[in-house]
């Protein structure tokens, strides 16, 4: 008896290997397993009674979902929605890695993908300043709360001159378990509730990872907007100083392929300094390895893809901007280090911002 | 078997996968030819696949070469188990040799890359199959690929000067040279081109480059009904004219490609050729209004495409609308079965005749594109792959369109192979006794028949 996967989409892909020619994580494992073709293979074989050993999860869990087979399919089929369903369909199972497992477990337990205990807003030195009615929410998410404190400092004070408040007892999105095939019920509900008391509209956030879970698995009058795109349509009252440096953006997968904010953040970015392409850029950005579960399932794949990636940044730039702090974790911890800074981190240097 | 999974990681150390979902994904190229091989291995030299034949000839273990596995008859699809040798790992671009016009690269090097690498010193190599972005050159010599641009360059064979090739036994050969021609003996490196790896594993090749054209232009012309578009290429090229492409595309093939981006402006009321001319610009302007001047008494509409954006983005549809079907009815699978007939040119319009009656009379509806400058047809037949009704009258209408083919004194195959998919057809095409010549040289070189056995209709 097989598992009930999307044959429909299952069957319209032909083999005809053109996802093989851009999968990253091909790239890096040389493995038919490990391109989109392989996967969509491996659930075919689900679907007709495989058996879900450690290989056939490797192949699935290998995905960063970064979307470039998509893009490319002539098909015209979407397989890291694929790769989701089948990833979902196996943990319902029962069927999943230790460190599928203990990731789920950390976020139920604690509400963010570290399992820490310490307080989310503890970088916040005035709760003061948080206002308990506002249209609009600037959504921190676990990355930027507990690692890039900074980053996160700087955008609630980009945004609190907007009048942006927080949410008093944010969750994690539900992304991380989203991604690698669980419910994310409960973390959606705490935050949609807060939301309400709050009374707002809009979301927004500074992470592409939270910026795609918001968009399409929270309830759809929420109006969700990514930081590059609040900064965008707010330019003017930026007050921004240029900056005489040279920097280039990586397109986070989630925010660019999946969402299509291509221009926002490269406007930003040029009204503070000059903007050198990636060699491979907007939707033909090659993915750092570190979404989909991967950083933390596969650390030394994930490793390897991001420095590949790096290949691609042009000579003679200060800076790897980026829009993501997952992407800033892979990029810096493959050897780019401090160079690889957050868009609203550049801006934060080009404005003067109260601390 | 457990002695072979120690000897094979003896030869490739973590390079060897027996595993359940490897072998799964090994099964089968983009062919439907299906067969589960006991273990895939992954050479990155000579050596190793020198090691390995010698190890399987001695055990009698089928051993199924594959470069990226896009093949469209089987070639790949490990049909008797054993071994696949994974080939796709030997990508290096070993040497750019401009002053004798080649270079030698290894058999894994994907076709775009290597034509990626070449443009800076102003070449390339010609052969383009719809997969350039994916396939080997491996894969390219073993199935004698051609594209759309073998009407004015040739085929894959037209470009080797010398292969490096594992034999049955481990031995290892080289069958040519760089000299630019050679009057000695044997031609050995044709024999392994379109030999689908049943004679011997290529690990390394010379090919001859071409100088890259100064320019192109695209005419695209539109006429009522097909005979009338193939009588305007007999009088393009009567008129000294040599197309460096030259496309016949149907109304739904058309409806398809703009169904992908609806920005292509290729008319959709007719059956459409799509004329391309390379080389200097003065030369090209000139044939293109030429052209464009013999097709117009007879066509529905002629224009020439002017900008190299508009060109590139044409042929990036025209490369991949086989598989794009689908997204203009998504239960619709493209099936590639039948998909590969070729006839003489003047007997084109008769082909795409008949293929329409078979498609018309098994109501399974066929795209028809194809390189008609050379008389090579892509018929794309798309099925409910869900609906075991269709399936049965698919392959009804793939034997029709096979046999079609052959009536008209054509082939089963112009450019993808033979492979277990259309071996069936070989007797009929080639002869019983042409068939006994290819059974003794595969028998002189391959005593065992350990190399890729059941393809060929050996």
């Amino acid at each position: 008896m097989g598992m009930k996967l999307d044959l429909r989409s299952i069957n319209r892909c032909v083999r005809c290997g053109t996802c093989r020619s851009v999968c990253p994580v091909f790239e890096e494992s040389g493995w038919e397993s490990a391109n989109t073709r392989g996967r969509i293979l491996v659930m075919k074989g689900l679907a007709n009674g495989l058996e879900a050993d450690k290989e056939v999860q490797d192949s699935l869990n290998t995905c960063t979902t970064c979307g470039i087979c998509t893009e490319k399919c002539p098909a015209g089929i979407n397989p890291p929605q694929m790769v989701e369903e089948a990833r979902r369909e196996l943990a319902a199972s029962g069927i999943m890695t230790a460190e599928q497992s203990d990731l789920s477990r950390r976020i139920y337990g604690s509400g963010n993908t570290f399992g820490e205990r310490t307080r989310r807003l503890a970088w916040l030195s005035d709760r003061s300043r948080l206002e308990s009615k506002s249209d609009y929410v600037y959504f921190v998410g676990c990355m930027n709360s507990y690692r890039y404190t900074e980053t996160a400092m700087n955008s609630f004070a980009l945004l609190s001159k907007f009048g942006v408040t927080m949410l008093p007892d944010e969750q994690c999105c539900g992304s991380p378990l989203l991604r690698t095939g669980f419910s994310a019920a409960r973390l959606v509900d705490a935050n949609v509730r807060q939301m309400k008391q709050i009374g707002a509209r809009t979301i927004i956030t500074g992470c592409a990872g939270c910026y795609t879970t918001l968009k399409n698995s929270y309830p759809a009058d929420i109006r969700v907007q990514s930081i590059p795109e609040f900064l965008a349509e707010h330019i003017s009252e930026l007050d921004i100083k240029p900056l005489p440096i040279k920097v280039t953006y990586h397109d986070p997968c989630h925010l660019g392929r999946h969402n299509r904010i291509f221009e926002q953040p490269r406007r930003v970015i040029e009204a503070v300094c000059g903007l050198l392409e990636m060699k491979a850029a907007r939707e033909n950005a090659r993915c750092c390895g570190g979404g989909g579960g991967v950083r933390s399932g596969y650390p030394d794949l994930s490793l390897r893809m991001a420095k590949r990636r790096l290949l691609d940044v042009p000579e003679g730039v200060d800076y790897i901007v980026t829009s993501c702090p997952l992407c800033i974790r892979n990029l810096r911890d493959a050897g780019a280090g401090e160079k690889v800074i957050d868009l609203v981190d550049l801006v934060a240097r080009a404005t003067s911002l109260p601390k | 078997m457990s002695g072979t999974l120690e000897a094979l990681r003896e030869i490739f150390g973590s390079r060897v996968s027996a595993s359940l979902a490897e072998r799964y994904c090994y099964a089968s190229d983009a062919s439907q030819e299906q067969g589960m091989p006991d273990y895939v291995v992954r050479p990155e030299n000579v050596q190793e696949v020198s090691r390995l034949l010698k190890f399987c000839s001695e055990h009698q273990i089928p051993v199924t070469p594959r470069g990226a596995g896009t093949g469209l008859a089987g070639g790949a699809s490990p049909v008797h188990g054993g071994v696949v040798l994974d080939m796709s790992g030997m990508c290096k671009i070993v040497e750019i040799d401009i002053v004798n016009l080649q270079v030698i690269v290894q058999p894994g090097v994907v076709a775009d890359r290597l034509n990626s690498a070449l443009r800076p010193h102003g070449f390339f190599f010609p052969p383009d199959p719809g997969s350039s972005a994916m396939c080997t050159i491996g894969g390219m010599i073993s199935n004698n690929s051609s594209g759309m641009r073998s009407v004015k360059y040739g085929t894959t064979k037209n470009y080797l000067l010398d292969l490096e090739v594992v034999l049955a036994d481990g031995r290892i050969i080289r069958t040519g040279s760089k000299v630019l021609k050679s009057s000695a003996g044997y031609d050995l490196t044709r024999l392994f081109a379109g030999a689908e790896g049943t004679l011997g594993v290529i690990t390394e090749a010379g090919l001859k480059i071409a100088p890259l054209p100064r320019s192109r232009k695209l005419v695209l012309t539109c006429f009522p009904d097909a005979e009338t578009a193939g009588r305007a290429v007999i009088s393009v090229f009567s008129a000294g004219i040599t197309p460096s492409a030259c496309e016949i595309l149907d109304r739904l093939t058309c409806r398809v490609l703009k169904s992908c981006d609806p920005n292509i402006a290729v008319p959709d009321d007719g059956d459409v050729i799509l004329f391309e001319v390379d080389g200097p610009q003065n030369s090209t302007e000139e044939e293109a209004l030429q052209i464009a001047e013999i097709c117009r008494p007879q066509s529905l509409s002629v224009r020439v495409a002017d900008s190299r954006k508009e060109m590139d983005e044409i042929w990036a549809a025209r490369k991949l609308v086989g598989a794009a079907i689908s997204r203009l009815d998504p239960t619709k699978t493209r099936i590639y079965m039948g998909e590969d007939v070729g006839v003489p040119i003047s007997r084109i319009p008769s082909l795409i005749k008949k293929v329409q009656q078979i498609s018309a009379k098994l109501d399974i509806p066929a795209m028809k594109f194809g390189h008609i400058g050379d008389g090579n047809l892509h018929v794309a037949l798309f099925i409910d792959v869900m609906d075991e009704v269709q399936w049965c009258k698919l392959r009804l209408a793939v034997d029709r369109i096979h046999r079609a083919a052959l009536d008209l004194g054509g082939t089963v195959s112009s450019e993808h192979g033979i492979g277990l998919a259309r071996a069936e057809y070989l007797p009929e095409q080639l002869g019983e006794e042409t068939l006994q010549v290819m059974r003794s040289i595969k028998k002189a070189i391959d005593p065992a028949n350990i190399l890729n056995p059941g393809k060929l209709g050996l």
